[in-house]
């Protein structure tokens, strides 16, 4: 009896004294620890995970005042904005240029850079599309955009010259093509739509060749509607699975990546940055890519490029100096490389950069800058764009789609929409 | 300790439990109640909005679907459950051989975890079925069942009934010991067998034992989430959104900390609606017993 | 008359064979499991025999390899640790509280409230506490296991005072009296006496929570998020995309997730068949 209750006491000591220590541990910050000023970045893109532990590594290995820890979680979105409820904002987040960085921009969470230097060295505009972003113009620089991606139609080049099939320039050469391809038994396109951010992918590049730029912008003034602006597209992107794979539906990004990677399309429409995980199965493939050639003016056409990744430095950042600091590293040739070896990208920086073989279709678009941001970065996140996409996919009613559209962009634009009208009688451009 | 006693240690026991209880429940709970009624996105500056979210709600298409969706799958969930169970509980305690290495073993799904059999009934329904289907010849097993607005939400009820059969079994085993075997007897001599001996002797017997097998199987499945994280995340097509998964979802990664703090508080006001109901029916139905 | 009813109740052949048969429902999931997890990505053909079929060797190089991407021994270390320290301190805690509430809800206006106020917390769902709590533990500097443990001495104590309340009224209250007229205070006759007596309960209680608390994702991946902590759990969901196609890994990781699980109910079956039922029908 004894023995027993000597047992349970020690047992709850140590109990008491771990959940003490436990408290404890969590209450002392590791900032200066070591004498050195600590920076932290979470970074959205757990496939770019390699290259930024080099960059880490590359950063501490020589840098002595600064620490640099990056994170690279899954979910990192959910991950990041459940940090932002518990107020623990890490100093830097790399994130992509849209609507989580206009909310960001519009919550006051971010610092505004305009004195870093560096800022000089991106290209103007991107600088633009970061601007555009904003609910209603400010002042201010927010973002550092760092990479660029560009989606529209990827390719097996292999096949297309076996077969001796050419780029499309408009839609009407781009249905011949899929019909051509079917007739020849095999199949034109794959979806991964189970997915369903992967609906975006078409949608996005159809997008901006047939509709304006600023729909979005123009919506929440009040000028026009989105039924009057996306009955083509919505009309082309459901066109589009008369030549995928029999149940789109069933199958997730990683299993489309895969098929194409094993021969199994000859087209994939998705943006740039699967190219990696593409050659992660089939790493000898032969990728290439062309601009989606939505309308049958191949004039009209233009390429779907936004920022991928920009980096901010939060409200919540001690040390701008610090910050700064890392900001630079980040935007060295020879870090920039180092993620473009592991990327598929296109680099925000103004210097010339090798650009990967499987960009090659989309490179003059990209030097003309005939280029058109992804609406979908003005989608509000909780509206659901892509899961109505994916719903209107599966029943195939246009009129329904788009109606519920108007009206849930209302609602869930319902305080954007009056700043933005505030900001208008203030006599805003 | 030696002065107090025996009320003011109790005392001395009750006022911590209570203060821990308030801090990590009550308090919470009035908290959400609270910024129920802002524009909060979770992050930031955010506003009043009154009861601006309360009036959302009921015109929210996506919330009501998702209550739609959580009612169907619940209620055809219970309903399968509860037959399979029954069924189970009878033959297991019928005489038969192994008894208990087959109780063992019809147990094992209570004890996994609800994500990893999801994800390994994910994979089920995705690569095996189909390929079963197929080679059968049937045409609408050949596709995947997660794919199909129709059929997903059958998915997701095999694989919650699949995991909650086991503890309802063994609850139906135990109400199905206290029935004594002279209530058989005597009603072997009236000519009660089969249905009939089931309907109107075993089934009285274990009206209790229905009824909690009913109020936990129901207020489980009302609040399914891990199942659908793992098989569908509420596609396709948003038609397996449960009410949990459209908060969790909305509320922390989708910055509508505010509306679906409603949302929540709605769907508290629902869950303490049908147990009182259910406590209150199925308490009725005992006393007339 | 007895006699003959034996002779009678001879074993139901079909039906038992009927029983084994479904069997095959709660195994087979887990032998599909087992062969993928053993397969090379090679050998996973697009028909049912190269899912299903065995794989060509026995290899637990896929199970290194989902040990190493999902961190496995931590994720086990943590999910132990707060099913541990939860289960040990709502034995302790809760029966304590069962105790002083049950011996004086009868007769005091203020215990039976309390009885009430923390019984009636069963139907609060965690959906609407989940938002505030991260934002509080956050503020408490808690966000991590402390406050996941805390978190599920919580939400367990509805359930589990009830049940220890339920249990006391079967234990005459002259036993206590018999212990406080030799001497005794209340506090160390609740630990001499009430405690030990309660034992049958205790392993109910603690059946009940561990499998709660062990396989709960919820809780923790709010909670925890950002620290690099994973449980066991939480590990497949962080950790599914990194599996990207590799579904034999993916396996592999699962069935590291099941096993240790698997093992506590092998040994110890009976208290958890046991402790489920008690706590469903008590």
């Amino acid at each position: 009896m004894m023995k027993k209750k000597l047992i349970a006491t020690t047992l709850v000591a140590v109990l008491l004294t771990g959940i003490a220590a436990g408290l404890a541990g969590c209450g002392s910050d590791s900032e200066n620890a070591d004498g050195k000023t600590h920076i932290s970045i979470l970074q959205y893109k757990p496939e770019a995970v390699k290259a930024f532990e080099k960059m880490e590594a590359e950063f501490n290995a020589t840098h002595d005042d600064v620490y640099l820890t990056i994170e690279s979680p899954n979910d990192a979105m959910t991950v990041l904005k459940t940090r932002l409820i518990k107020e623990d904002a890490p100093d830097i987040v790399g994130i992509g240029g849209d609507v989580n960085f206009s909310n960001f921009v519009d919550a006051e969470i971010l610092m505004d850079i305009s004195d870093f230097e560096g800022i000089s060295q991106v290209k103007e505009s991107y600088l633009e599309i970061a601007k555009n972003l904003e609910f209603v113009p400010s002042d201010g620089i927010y973002a550092v955009p760092y990479v660029a991606n560009a989606a529209g139609v990827l390719y097996n080049r292999e096949m297309f010259e076996k077969n001796n099939w050419e780029i499309p320039t408009t839609w009407e050469e781009f249905i011949e093509l899929c019909e051509t391809i079917k007739a020849s038994g095999q199949l034109p396109l794959y979806f991964g739509y189970k997915d369903i951010w992967t609906c975006l992918a078409p949608w996005n590049a159809l997008a901006v060749d047939l509709a304006p730029a600023d729909v979005c912008r123009q919506v929440n003034k009040g000028e026009t509607k989105f039924i009057d602006e996306y009955g083509e597209v919505a009309e082309k992107t459901l066109q589009l699975l008369d030549y995928a794979q029999d149940d789109p539906f069933a199958y997730n990004y990683n299993d489309a990546c895969t098929a194409f990677a094993n021969g199994e399309s000859a087209m994939y429409c998705i943006g740039s940055y699967a190219v990696p995980q593409i050659q992660s199965v089939n790493p000898d493939m032969d990728i290439d890519s062309f601009v989606m050639p939505g309308s049958s003016n191949a004039e009209e056409n233009v390429l779907n490029s936004g920022i991928d990744l920009q980096f901010c430095v939060t409200s919540n950042c001690k040390n701008k100096e610090a910050a700064y600091e890392v900001l630079d590293f980040l935007l060295q040739d020879s870090t920039i490389q180092t993620y473009l070896d592991d990327q598929n990208a296109v680099p925000c920086k103004d210097q010339e950069f090798t650009l990967p073989s499987s960009l090659d279709g989309m490179v003059d678009y990209i030097n003309e800058g005939k280029m058109s941001d992804y609406q979908d970065h003005y989608y509000p996140a909780e509206m659901s764009v892509d899961a109505q996409i994916q719903t209107f996919l599966l029943n195939g009613d246009v009129d329904a789609f788009l109606n519920k559209f108007d009206t849930d962009w209302v609602r869930y634009n319902r305080d954007i929409i009056r700043k933005v009208q505030e900001y208008e009688e203030k006599g805003g451009n | 300790m030696k002065s107090l006693n025996k009320n003011q240690t109790f005392m001395l026991i009750t006022i911590p439990i209570l203060a821990l209880f308030f801090c990590f429940n009550t308090l919470p709970l009035i908290k959400g109640l609270i910024y129920s009624f802002t524009n909060f996105r979770g992050f930031g500056n955010y506003e009043w909005v009154g009861l601006r979210n309360y009036a959302d709600l009921f015109t929210d298409s996506r919330v009501g679907k998702s209550y739609l969706f959580t009612f169907k799958f619940a209620i055809l969930a219970t309903i399968v459950t509860n037959v399979i169970s029954l069924l189970l509980a009878l033959g297991l305690n019928a005489r038969i051989r192994a008894k208990s290495a087959l109780r063992g073993i019809y147990f094992v799904p209570r004890i996994l975890g609800g994500l990893v059999v999801g994800y390994i009934f994910g994979y089920f329904f995705t690569y095996i079925l189909p390929a079963l289907g197929q080679a059968i010849g049937s045409e609408s097993l050949g596709s995947s069942m997660l794919s199909n607005t129709k059929t997903a939400w059958i998915a997701i009820v095999i694989v919650a009934a699949w995991q909650s059969i086991a503890q309802t079994t063994l609850i139906y085993i135990s109400g199905l010991q206290t029935v004594p075997e002279d209530v058989y007897e005597a009603g072997a001599i009236d000519g009660a067998t089969g249905w009939k001996r089931f309907k109107e002797l075993t089934f009285p017997m274990i009206i209790p034992f229905f009824s909690i097998n009913m109020v936990l199987s129901t207020k489980d499945f009302l609040m399914v989430f891990d199942q659908i994280m793992a098989l569908t995340k509420g596609g396709p097509a948003q038609s397996t959104e449960s009410i949990s998964y459209l908060i969790y979802n909305n509320g922390m990664g989708g910055g509508q900390f505010g509306f679906q703090s409603a949302n929540a508080v709605l769907f508290f006001i629902v869950i303490v609606a049908i147990s009182v109901f259910q406590l209150n029916f199925t308490g009725k139905k005992e006393e007339q017993l | 008359m007895k006699k003959k009813n034996r002779v009678a109740a001879a074993t139901n052949w079909p039906l038992t064979i009927l029983l084994i048969l479904g069997c095959i429902t709660v195994i087979f999931p887990l032998y599909m499991a087992i062969v993928i997890a053993f397969k090379k990505p090679s050998e996973m053909t697009n028909d049912i025999s190269g899912a299903l079929g065995l794989p060509k060797s026995w290899s637990l190089e896929n199970f290194a390899e989902a040990m190493r991407v999902t961190d496995f021994w931590h994720s086990l270390g943590y999910s132990l640790l707060i099913t541990v320290v939860t289960v040990v301190l709502a034995i302790l805690i809760h029966s304590l509280a069962g105790y002083a509430i049950g011996r004086s809800k009868t007769g005091s206006k203020f215990y039976n409230f309390s009885y009430l106020y923390i019984v009636s917390g069963m139907f609060v769902p965690f959906a609407i506490l989940m938002m505030p709590l991260v934002k509080q533990t956050a503020q408490l500097h808690i966000d991590n296991w402390v406050g996941v443990i805390l978190c599920y001495l919580v939400f367990y104590m509805p359930m589990n005072i009830m049940l220890y309340t339920g249990y006391l009224k079967n234990i005459p209250i002259a036993l206590e009296e018999a212990a406080t007229v030799d001497g005794a205070t209340t506090w160390t006759t609740y630990w001499k006496v009430i405690f030990p007596i309660m034992k049958p309960m205790h392993a109910t209680v603690a059946v009940l929570t561990a499998l709660g608390t062990w396989n709960d994702v919820m809780t923790p991946l709010v909670i925890m998020s950002g620290t690099g902590a994973n449980t066991l759990p939480l590990a497949q969901l962080t950790f599914q995309t990194q599996f990207g196609t590799n579904y034999n890994l993916a396996f592999a990781s699962y069935l590291l997730a099941l096993i240790p699980i698997l093992i506590f109910y092998l040994v110890c079956q009976k208290q958890v068949i046991n402790g489920v039922v008690n706590g469903a029908v008590k």
